[in-house]
């Protein structure tokens, strides 16, 4: 780290608007200006050899388990960059602990730019916490690739300098709703976590319904909070309801998932109503709600299994590094940090102006094989598809999940650019 | 349909019971001994953690062992905790064990994430007690069944050697009037590591048989800590009655009624009901009448110092002139985020001062201050976003607006004191933050305006500093100083910095005044000020719509400082930490509270860049503060002073001097 890349943030932002001439403009108490050059990044177009990156993940409370896989990818995704001939350049990193709260996250975020120098940021599980890193990120001029599913991060709230590799909602619903709408029904009872996530599963869901289906009718809903442990009440609800619904249709993720798997099994809730989630097929969530989540059908938005791009390549340095089979969230820590170190090279800068630039529509090879960010949103075109969870053949005591009940390819499965509501 | 509500009831019972094992534990401990176990909720994850560790190697069929053995440690442990972190804060105010309990929370809570990492994991369990039944056509999970049979078999011994054994009579009767018992000639204090031990053994009992169905995972004490309390308050604080009608009644009222029928009250009636029931019948239900009086003086760091007035004003204004240096050193001598981590100190300074202000002067304890900082924080937010960009406007409505809620609420609250304050406080700000994901969105003439953004929060908010187009936007002027550019934050600095010292000198002149002086004498002896004609819940309630007022300034400033605003602001982690702060700085000084945002925020600061378990190392600071150092860090010179050379001569005085240390300077 320069000492220079301390004097980024604000600053830079200010000497950029200094020369653009926009600025009101005060007298200074010594009048001395320093020269614009050398406060902001352009010194070091042509010749650089590292480049920094700041990784938030949440490395304490709820979301840990699943930052910490994501950084299994993070670091295997830093190694392929700096032991390969393609990049000219290595990547210098830190992490930060941006703990359950957007609150801790932005400051973390804060930090990684005004501390360690960071011009490009990764990382964070939670929406909310990717939703405050993004805004910092875009108000600090830094690339950011947040981790969280939520569409609202390359929609409504996107941002010029944020770039999703993870699967959104939207695209992940779109291949949901075809499955569910054929093989199952258009008579849909909803739960779903009271959060941005799971609101977002709701509304995407029932949109792309209503496009699919005239008699589409959404039967009733209930809603849990964020981080509930406890749905007896909500599974005796939609019991009551089964015989009017063709499919329950699940919002949540992580722990509050596995839980509602679990009790739902218990209760034998598959019996009576088919259910369909976003994140079944994700490691923590079947490992949680063991066999009695056998028979759920959920969305897959990655497996080791695929044989798509360079994906078994990556899967065998994920193994050689940690021991273990990537899932979902690693690929994303990796493919994050793959896809922007491509762009730094195709840019030939360092520099988030620049990099952010070429990275738009820019065509990489990925784990997915060709994928590009789209340049009027920042979302990656990543295939999906549905599978369902089932019983071992090894007779272990964790599901395995199947995904071959219906494939969308990338751009079968994201939405058009002007229903995105993102204005970059 | 009758079978549906009849689902809906043994939904109801499985929780009630286990809430009934929760809150007994609490309660009885609170009656005996009057410590508020906030570290009640750990201890029930605890209990979950050791049957997971004792299931794993044998299977499902081991479940019975662990439901013995595990909470038989847990019950140990908590007769080490009572014998070495509660018992030397016996005599004082209860309200110590309150912040001596949230310190071991995050101790307990980091351990548990160091030990058994993060995740959740399922608890193994026999086949005899998993699927269902069917039961007159319904299909009945068993393990429900089973938790309701072995919760009141449980519940029902305890309550039996509570009613018919020599210990249990002692313990009731110690509930009911200690110093009677004592009078007696039974030393009732060595009952109390029993006791404690059983509460703890009893939370870990209901920690396992509810992981049976949830899952263990290193959040699950936290979720529950909170209700068990609200259950306590309900059922009367020291009756094992109490808990037992407040959990089934709670566990019902959630499971078959609430959630079924009105999902859009969950989480606040339970709230109201509180507050209905402290104010109506602050024993609660089943509570012994009027609350026993045994609670020891608050400790303030407020003992006159070692420096005389000037030196303190002087070293007052030292520090105000080197706090205003900072940003002059952005860039060159160290990075602009230690501006940004100053102005974060600066603010939460603010906000323990405000709580200092009710705390530290007149002895409320107020476990809902995020309430305040929360609401100045979204009105703040909202005001810019939908009103006008105008700080002045948005920062006066805060004020105006805190102030206001915070009389309302002074005037429920303040009529009830100690403990029971500290809990209606609690539940007011719990009904807010649950308000904030409710109040989502509002439709107003015909159109669908966002409001508090729910759990998204609020963001990319552009202030700006002035009134009617006159002002300025602190992100597009810049001062030069040197090589140095004011400008965006470091301009903001100084707006923290005023702030922060006109609260100060505010609250310090309200202090010198007649009004300042019936505070403390509030403090000291509030039967006496009475005696001498001041109406002093008029007083407290004053004092209370202050501190609100000033809390509510400090969480509009922290929407200033980042520009967005999330529901984490008002949870009630933020009320746990701004009580830290005080204490860590040392109460009833202002300056303190100050010194006490300054420690923690570099300790985390600097402990994170070395572990992820730093909450173990902060927490394990903080209970040797209550135990230690309960005046603070202010009373660390006074302490060091006989030690010094040329110091003051004989050690601390022992009755408050008259000259209190607000009449002096500080930072």
């Amino acid at each position: 780290m320069t000492p220079d890349s301390n004097t980024q943030g604000s600053r830079r932002q200010f000497i950029k608007a200094v020369t653009a001439g926009s600025v009101a403009g005060v007298t200074g108490l010594a009048g001395c200006v320093g020269d614009p050059g050398e406060a902001g990044n352009g010194e070091d177009l042509d010749d650089f050899d590292t480049v920094t990156l700041g990784i938030l993940e949440p490395f304490t409370g709820e979301f840990a388990e699943l930052g910490e896989e994501r950084h299994k990818g993070n670091e295997v995704g830093i190694e392929w960059v700096n032991e390969s001939d393609e990049y000219d350049f290595e990547f210098e990193y830190e992490t930060f602990d941006t703990q359950t709260s957007a609150a801790a996250a932005s400051r973390e975020a804060e930090e990684a730019i005004q501390d360690y120098g960071a011009d490009f940021l990764t990382g964070s599980i939670n929406s909310s916490a990717a939703l405050a890193v993004a805004d910092v990120a875009d108000s600090n001029g830094v690339v950011y690739t947040p981790g969280a599913a939520d569409i609202s991060i390359t929609g409504s709230n996107c941002s010029e300098y944020v770039f999703r590799f993870e699967t959104n909602t939207a695209q992940m619903t779109e291949v949901m709703a075809q499955w569910v709408n054929d093989e199952l029904g258009d008579q849909i009872f909803y739960h779903y976590a009271d959060y941005v996530y799971g609101e977002s599963v709701r509304d995407e869901f029932e949109a792309r319904m209503e496009s699919l289906s005239d008699s589409y009718e959404n039967v009733g809903e209930t809603t849990s909070d964020e981080g509930s442990t406890d749905f007896d009440a909500f599974i005796t609800q939609i019991q009551n309801n089964a015989d009017d619904a063709d499919a329950l249709v699940v919002g949540m993720t992580g722990a509050d998932l596995a839980i509602f798997l679990q009790q739902a099994g218990e209760r034998d809730l598959q019996d009576d109503i088919p259910i369909v989630t976003t994140t079944g097929s994700f490691t923590p969530v079947r490992g949680g709600a063991g066999l009695q989540a056998v028979g759920t059908y959920t969305g897959v938005r990655y497996s080791h299994e695929l044989e798509t791009g360079d994906n078994q390549e990556f899967v065998d340095a994920y193994e050689d590094m940690h021991d273990e089979l990537p899932d979902n969230f690693s690929r994303v820590g990796f493919e994050s940090i793959r896809m922007v170190a491509t762009g730094i090279q195709e840019a030939g800068s360092r520099d988030p102006d620049v990099v952010k630039d070429t990275l738009n529509d820019l065509e990489h090879e990925t784990i997915f094989g060709t994928n590009r960010f789209r340049e009027c949103d920042g979302q990656a075109e990543n295939p999906v598809w549905m599978g369902e969870l089932v019983e071992p053949e090894d007779g272990g005591d964790v599901t395995e999940v199947t995904f071959d009940l219906m494939e969308l390819d990338g751009q079968e499965a994201i939405p058009d650019c002007e229903d995105t509501g993102c204005d970059r | 349909m009758v079978a549906g509500v009849i689902q809906q009831l043994l939904d109801g019972l499985t929780l009630g019971v286990v809430y009934v094992l929760l809150a007994a534990g609490l309660s009885v401990i609170f009656g005996v001994m009057h410590v508020i176990n906030f570290a009640h909720g750990e201890l029930f994850a605890l209990g979950a953690y050791f049957a997971l560790a004792l299931i794993a190697p044998f299977g499902g069929t081991a479940f019975f062992a662990a439901l013995i053995v595990a909470p038989l440690i847990v019950g140990v442990i908590g007769v080490a905790i009572e014998r070495y972190t509660v018992q030397p804060l016996y005599g004082r105010n209860p309200l110590y064990h309150i912040l001596l309990t949230f310190g071991l929370v995050l101790v307990i809570n980091d351990l548990i994430y160091l030990i058994w990492g993060p995740g959740a994991s399922s608890l193994a369990r026999p086949d005899v007690i998993s699927g269902t039944v069917s039961v007159l056509g319904l299909g009945v999970g068993v393990y429900n069944v089973f938790i309701i049979v072995a919760g009141s078999l449980m519940a029902f011994g305890v309550w039996a050697s509570l009613e018919y054994t020599r210990y249990g009579l002692i313990i009731r009767a110690g509930s009911q009037d200690r110093q009677m018992v004592r009078n007696l000639g039974i030393n009732i204090d060595r009952y109390y590591s029993l006791v404690f031990g059983m509460g703890a053994a009893l939370a870990a009992f209901a920690g396992i048989i509810l992981a049976g169905t949830r899952q263990v995972n290193p959040e699950m004490g936290m979720s529950v800590i909170i209700p068990a309390f609200v259950i306590v308050v309900l059922g009367g604080l020291g009756s094992f009655k109490g808990a037992v009608a407040g959990g089934l009644l709670v566990g019902i009222l959630q499971e078959s009624i609430l959630r079924p029928y009105f999902p859009f009250l969950e989480g606040m009636v339970i709230f109201l009901l509180m507050i209905g029931i402290l104010l109506i019948r602050p024993q609660g239900l089943f509570g012994t009448e009027a609350p026993e009086d045994e609670s020891g003086d608050l400790l303030t760091g407020s003992r006159g110092g070692f420096l005389d007035p000037q030196t303190r004003n002087r070293l007052g204004l030292a520090m105000i002139l080197l706090l205003a240096l900072v940003p002059l050193g952005a860039g060159t001598l160290y990075s602009t985020f230690i501006v940004t981590l100053m102005i974060e100190i600066l603010i939460w300074g603010l906000f323990a001062l405000s709580l200092d202000f009710i705390m530290g002067y007149t002895g409320l304890v107020s476990l809902g201050h995020a309430l305040f900082y929360g609401l100045g924080a979204y009105v703040v937010a909202i005001t810019i976003q939908d009103v006008t960009q105008s700080v002045i406007v948005a920062v006066a409505l805060a004020i105006v607006i805190s102030a206001a809620i915070a009389w309302f609420v002074g005037f429920l609250s303040i009529r009830v004191a100690g403990v029971y304050f500290a809990m209606i406080t609690l539940a007011f700000a719990e009904l807010f933050y649950n308000a904030i994901y409710r109040l989502d969105t509002i439709e107003l003439f015909g159109e669908e305006r966002e409001v508090t953004g729910g759990s998204e929060g609020i963001f990319g908010l552009d202030p700006f500093y002035g009134i009617a187009g006159i002002g300025v936007d602190l992100d597009s002027i810049g001062i030069f100083v040197g090589t140095t550019v004011l400008t965006g934050q470091l301009l903001f600095y100084y707006v923290a910095l005023a702030a922060l010292v006109v609260g100060f000198l505010l609250t310090r002149r309200m202090l010198q005044s007649p009004f300042g002086s019936v505070l403390k004498s509030i403090r000291e002896n509030e039967q006496r000020a009475t005696f001498l004609g001041y109406d002093t819940v008029v007083y407290k309630r004053r004092a209370f719509v202050i501190s609100g007022a000033l809390a509510g300034l400090s969480g509009g400033l922290y929407t200033l400082f980042t520009g967005r605003v999330f529901p984490d602001n008002a949870e009630w982690m933020v009320s746990g930490e701004v009580i830290v702060m005080v204490i860590l700085g040392g109460m009833g000084t202002l300056y303190g509270p100050i010194i006490g945002s300054f420690t923690f925020f570099s300790l985390e600061h600097v402990l994170t860049g070395y572990t992820d378990r730093w909450r173990l190392v902060l927490g394990s600071i903080f209970v040797l503060f209550v135990i230690f150092l309960p005046r603070g860090l202010v009373s660390v010179p006074e302490l060091l002073a006989p030690y010094l050379p040329g110091g003051p001569g004989p050690g601390p005085q022992t009755e408050p001097a008259p000259e209190d240390s607000s009449t002096g300077g500080g930072d």
